[in-house]
């Protein structure tokens, strides 16, 4: 019997390789084959960090987003959801931006509202960049240095306009003197002192202490230039007033959003953005297969969310429409956490016996399998950022040797632990993420057969901040392990690692380094990481800090996030960036057809 | 007729009072005994203590329940203004409050979302009136016969089935198999046409479930009916036998009906969710379910404060119909 | 009426009964002792409600042997067999969900858990959850129904207002913001059975004013009848008359409310997966099944199918149960 199922096991990962492996080469092969047909789809992959049908796109035309989710808010300084990144460059600008270009290239930074990419000085403590010329609002107002600088400054009023990233806050402004230009007594609300505006057309920053990530910070879309007498601060988000190439026309929560042309922007002033559609709209949709089916039927061109399809649509596409898929690495790593907070998750090697008791293929499955879930996980640093070694670093051999589960190493960690027989915790799960649900119950599942007895609790997932981010409600809990995941806000192990791992990030409420990691040569590699200009070194560095993490097991990671997304035989000029984690590029898509 | 009127009116506002109270207690008061922060998750992926601070504030979450209670109260007559951090946010009049989260006060985008919700729950009664009603008088007149036995067995499959299960398996063979039929919403003022496409499966959808019931209460109703003394006289007065189904039978068949009809289209007014998520149909139960994904306070209060109301006032109708319907009923 | 959000099935089915108990024992408890003898006969003769019936004892016993039958075919609900899953679509890799001799109705799509295991251990969750919040309801309804309705004056008017304000408020929203708030650990229950305590509690919670209003109405008139007149002029008291004179006349409206709300209420509690706070995993529920399996509606019917099938059965088994039993005790249907 039990000869007979592993051989059976064996057949069916085989076989699973095969359809894998099969599904790849045809991609490969015929992706060149659909791609003469006009309307036809591109292909597998054919979007996958290349650029699908440049040569078909026509300018004009309703491009169709749908999603089951909206952005947390559509004002450039409280956005925080990557796709809401993506899409406001449709109506935003920054100084810098991203290449658009598909895949790494992706993520190189070039000038967008600025003309070069500025002068640094002082070793790295002063920036200097000079504006365009023609760049204007959507009312025909040239954007000014001091629309940038109000802009940003935005970020410092925290308590009207919460939710988007405080780089550039803790960077110019670590000991928080500014209170936000809500609260500034100054005439023009301009008083933040690391920032000066000589004149409407230069912009200097001043920093205490260098940043070797600081012109990403500036690339983000929280320092898009907003403009004072159109600042509805708390509302904002209902309306941002546009600086790129679309305006909003309506917008409801929930139910829709509609971009039109911008008819002030100038194409001559915007090297970046190739505004091909004259609309752009989105749907949202409560029911996901509803939404899958009306990508598949070809009412909407694709999904705003980028987070991949459901398992029903996803499994009709990789039948019916392969075509029309692709497959990119998401830059998110999903992974369980281990507070060491909570005993007996205090002790190393209890942390390792959850790391060897694992089954990492059953985990894998559960996160979609190896096409929808992604690649094994073996340690912590996604593949996109510098530095990242992908599946060649496996200390613990998870998609080795150990990757259906290492149960006799498991016991002698548990031993070694203190704990022979196993021990009972805790596993906490967002009740709003089925996958993180199934995945839970893998884990439960696996480690049941190594003696250690997991109860998994759902928490409610829009509080995520206040309950598995409060390390004391997680100690009273007793929340042994917390299911989750993240992905870079740009791609250095600064903009994806420092919270979750840098022990001056462990916060009260909010907190992200739910592993409570107070490891003094990590803070130290952070630090140098911070200043060091150096490109190979910061790499170099990165790798360091990811293994030091790994061999803390102070987490589990599941899988190197992969998704299936659905692309329209409508749209041209398709790719994907590793800008925004895999995602397409919203802002130069274009449609085949100009109605 | 008017003094009663005014006592139920009364007692249906005494009932409001008693429901945004209980609504109150379960969002603010429990949570604060099980050690849940509000205020923490009205806020986004990094919370700045400042952003908890200054909801906490507009929300004044740290007033005792009395006094939130009253702002609400007041609110709706003279509107209200929410300051914290150097941000106003003013909320007109009727203002059912205001949510942070979206950046929106309640009361437009109840009334934005209200004649979705209505359109679906009137569609679908008359349906099912018709359906249910004529099928259970059908069954009441055949009884035992093969007719009867068949659609009391279908009926039973409605009551049986839920919604979310019926309603996939119609958008998946109608819609998205066969094609016939969009499914998708579109407002009335866009295209009539394409608004009865996106409505008529959530009407059938709905109309399954409910004309199944109404199917059995009809025919239960009526054989009760068939056999009280007022109907054998009629018939020894040598009525025909269709004088006697329509002009009698029928109408004390209607009483229960028309009770069940009032409480169950105030009930959906107030938000048939399963239905619209389902179908993605833009209402007020799709709402109060976002809502309460988000933890979106004041639109969950708002939804329920608007179902309760739906509900009262159908009663309230259905009580004032009776009389006109069987005079046997005489207002108490 | 109670759950403007969960809708039909679980909202009108209790007026359904209610109108139909209404209709059926109208003023016939006259009959007295021999009425059950006379029901117990004609039920006999109701092929359709001895099969109900018969259907819900097997279910019955299933959900309390789920243990031992899942043993008896060498399957728990909870081990995984990712084996038998197609990694790349999620799906079983044998036919018709893969249906085996080892796994008799097939696996999950993900886990590959044994769904025959998790359908038997699924009836204890939707039996429990169905008869329990009937039980609650059926028990608050009669008390404070006869109070009202034997009391009069100002008991009546202010059971009758809770009664009201309850149909009036939405159900399915405040077992949603219950669900969320509450501890994971409550009077010495963990996990499942707290949600399972919940479930119970504030579906039968807001039963009751249904049955309430029954027992109210039947009580009302039951209490200027004769032989209550009799008993009170011959000096009987008041808990005498309500307990030995009226309870047991109100005995069949009460029992054909009970057969019909127990398939609603394990309608509700599938609603209430399908939202998201019903039973905790990895416990299986008939709704936590078939709202999983709408994921799979297409890649993988099966999976939709067998949790639909057995809720079907069984929703229509009590209904048809119910339906005899209300005309057993209908002397009016037999003429």
């Amino acid at each position: 019997m039990t000869t007979q199922r592993t051989s059976g096991r064996r057949k069916q990962a085989l076989a699973a390789a095969a359809v894998v492996a099969g599904l790849l080469t045809t991609a490969a092969c015929g992706g060149g084959k659909d791609d003469g047909g006009k309307n036809g789809a591109a292909g597998f992959n054919a979007a996958n960090n290349k650029i699908a049908q440049a040569s078909l796109v026509k300018k004009g035309g309703e491009l169709k987003f749908a999603s089951t989710q909206d952005a947390d808010s559509w004002d450039t300084t409280r956005g925080y959801y990557g796709f809401m990144w993506d899409f406001s460059r449709y109506y935003s600008r920054q100084l810098l931006t991203y290449k658009t270009q598909p895949g790494a290239a992706g993520a190189e930074l070039t000038p967008d509202l600025a003309t070069d990419m500025g002068q640094v000085a002082d070793g790295g403590k002063t920036y200097t960049f000079h504006l365009r010329d023609g760049i204007t609002w959507e009312d025909g107002k040239p954007i000014t240095s001091k629309d940038i600088k109000y802009g940003i400054e935005r970020a410092w009023a925290q308590d009207v306009l919460s939710g988007g990233p405080v780089y550039l806050k803790d960077v110019l402004d670590p000991d928080g003197a500014y209170k936000g230009p809500y609260k500034d007594t100054s005439a023009d609300h301009l008083g933040l002192k690391a920032i000066d505006t000589p004149d409407d057309k230069t912009i200097v920053f001043h920093l205490p202490k260098p940043n070797s990530d600081f012109l990403q910070m500036v690339a983000l879309t929280s320092a898009s230039p907003v403009r004072q007498d159109k600042d509805t601060k708390s509302q904002y988000g209902l309306h941002p007033f546009s600086s790129g190439p679309y305006k909003f026309q309506s917008y409801s929560p929930g139910k829709s959003l509609v971009l039109v042309r911008n008819t002030n922007w100038k194409a001559s002033s915007d090297p970046v953005r190739k505004a091909y559609p004259d609309k752009i709209s989105i749907k949202f949709f409560t029911n996901a297969n509803d939404m899958d089916q009306r990508l598949l039927a070809g009412d909407y061109d694709l999904d705003l969310a980028q987070t991949g399809m459901s398992p029903q649509g996803r499994t009709t596409a990789l039948k019916a429409h392969k075509a029309n898929l692709d497959n990119p690495v998401s830059g998110y790593v999903r992974y369980a956490v281990f507070p060491q907070s909570v005993k007996p998750f205090d002790n190393i090697h209890c942390r390792k016996a959850v790391l060897y008791g694992a089954d990492h293929v059953s985990l894998q499955t559960a996160r979609g399998g190896p096409i929808a879930g992604g690649d094994i996980g073996t340690n912590m640093l996604p593949p996109s950022v510098p530095g990242a070694e992908g599946q060649k670093y496996d200390p613990y051999e998870m998609a080795g040797a150990n990757k259906n589960g290492n149960a006799a190493k498991a016991k002698e960690e548990l031993k070694a632990c203190g704990k022979p027989n196993g021990f009972s915790t805790t596993i906490a799960v967002r009740n709003n993420k089925p996958v993180e649900v199934a995945t839970a119950e893998s884990l439960q599942a696996s480690l049941k057969k190594v003696g250690i007895n997991a109860q998994i609790d759902q928490y409610d997932g829009s509080q995520t901040a206040g309950i598995i981010g409060s390390p004391s409600n997680v100690n009273k809990k007793g929340y042994g392990i917390i299911i989750m995941g993240w992905g870079p806000d740009f791609p250095s192990v600064q903009g994806y690692g420092m919270p979750l791992w840098d022990s001056s990030y462990i916060l009260q409420s909010g907190n992200n380094n739910y592993a409570l990691i107070k490891d003094k040569s990590i803070d130290k590699m952070f630090d140098d990481f911070v200043t060091t200009l150096d490109e190979s070194k910061k790499t170099q560095l990165s790798t360091e800090i990811n293994h030091k993490v790994m061999e803390g097991a102070y987490y589990l990671p599941f899988t190197f996030e992969k998704f299936i997304n659905w692309r329209s035989s409508r749209l041209a000029n398709v790719y994907t960036t590793n800008s925004y984690n895999g995602m397409y590029d919203f802002v130069n898509l274009g449609l085949k057809s100009s109605k | 007729m008017l003094a009663y009127l005014i006592r139920r009116l009364f007692a249906a506002a005494v009932m409001l009072v008693v429901v945004i109270l209980a609504v109150f207690c379960i969002f603010f008061v429990f949570p604060k005994w099980a050690g849940v922060d509000i205020a923490g998750s009205f806020v986004g992926k990094q919370a700045d203590p400042a952003a908890v601070e200054a909801v906490r504030v507009k929300l004044g979450l740290d007033d005792p329940v009395y006094s939130q209670v009253w702002e609400f109260f007041k609110g709706i007559f003279v509107g209200r203004t929410y300051a914290a951090g150097g941000d106003v946010t003013h909320c007109a009049a009727p203002c059912f409050g205001y949510s942070f989260r979206t950046q929106q006060a309640v009361w437009p985008v109840l009334t934005d979302r209200f004649p979705v919700t209505l359109g679906l729950a009137l569609g679908a009664a008359v349906l099912w009136l018709v359906f249910g009603v004529a099928a259970g008088v059908l069954s009441a007149l055949k009884r035992g016969s093969l007719w009867d036995r068949g659609a009391m067995v279908v009926a039973l499959a409605g009551v049986s089935l839920p919604i979310y299960f019926t309603g996939l398996l119609s958008l998946a063979i109608f819609s998205y198999g066969l094609g016939w039929i969009d499914g998708q919403y579109v407002p009335i003022g866009d295209s009539f046409s394409g608004w009865l496409g996106g409505m008529i499966l959530p009407w059938i959808t709905l109309a399954f479930l409910y004309a199944a019931m109404y199917a059995r209460i009809t025919r239960a109703t009526m054989l009760e009916v068939l056999g009280e003394d007022y109907i054998r006289t009629a018939r020894a007065k040598g009525l025909t036998e269709q004088v006697v189904i329509r002009k009698h039978a029928m109408r004390s068949t209607m009483t229960p009906i028309l009770t069940m009809l009032g409480m169950d289209l105030g009930a959906l007014i107030g938000g048939a969710i399963l239905t619209e998520t389902t179908f993605s149909l833009p209402g007020l139960g799709q709402k109060v379910l976002d809502a309460i994904k988000n933890q979106d306070l004041p639109f969950i209060l708002g939804v329920t404060l608007i179902t309760s109301l739906a509900v009262l006032i159908a009663n309230l109708v259905v009580d004032i119909l009776y009389a006109v319907i069987d005079p046997r009923v005489r207002l108490a | 009426m109670t759950a403007p959000l969960h809708e039909p099935t679980a909202e009108a089915a209790p007026s359904a009964a209610e109108e139909a108990a209404v209709a059926t024992t109208g003023a016939k408890a006259v009959q007295g002792r021999s009425l059950g003898r006379i029901a117990w006969e004609r039920l006999k003769r109701d092929k359709l409600a001895l099969t109900g019936g018969i259907v819900v004892l097997v279910l019955i016993v299933i959900a309390v042997l789920a243990p031992v039958l899942a043993h008896a075919v060498g399957q728990d609900p909870e081990t995984h067999h990712e084996d038998l899953i197609d990694p790349l679509f999620g799906t079983p890799t044998g036919s018709l969900g893969g249906i085996s001799g080892d796994h008799l109705l097939g696996v999950e799509p993900v886990s590959g858990r044994d769904i025959f295991a998790r359908i038997l251990y699924g009836a204890q969750i939707s039996l429990l959850v169905g008869f329990l919040s009937a039980v609650v309801a059926v028990v608050l309804g009669t008390v404070l129904g006869i109070l009202a309705g034997f009391f009069g004056g100002w008991v009546d008017a202010v059971i009758s207002r809770i009664m009201d304000g309850l149909l009036a408020f939405p159900q399915l929203l405040f077992i949603i913001a219950l669900v969320s708030v509450m501890p994971d650990r409550l009077l010495g229950l963990t996990g499942t059975s707290v949600r399972v305590m919940l479930m119970i509690v504030v579906i039968g919670f807001f039963g009751w004013p249904y049955i309430g209003r029954v027992v109210r109405g039947q009580t009302l008139s039951l209490r200027e009848r004769e032989y209550v007149e009799a008993a009170r002029s011959l000096g009987a008291g008041r808990f005498y008359i309500l307990f030995k004179e009226l309870l047991p006349n109100l005995v069949a409206p009460i029992i054909v409310y009970t057969t019909m709300m127990i398939p609603t209420n394990i309608l509700t509690e599938a609603a209430l997966s399908f939202l998201g706070v019903g039973v905790k995993p990895p416990t299986a529920s008939w709704g936590q099944m078939l709202s999983n399996a709408i994921d799979y509606y297409d890649s993988d019917p099966m999976y939709m199918v067998v949790p639909g099938v057995a809720i079907f059965i069984t929703v229509l088994a009590f209904n048809l149960f119910g339906d005899g039993v209300r005309d057993a005790l209908d002397p009016k249907g037999s003429r």
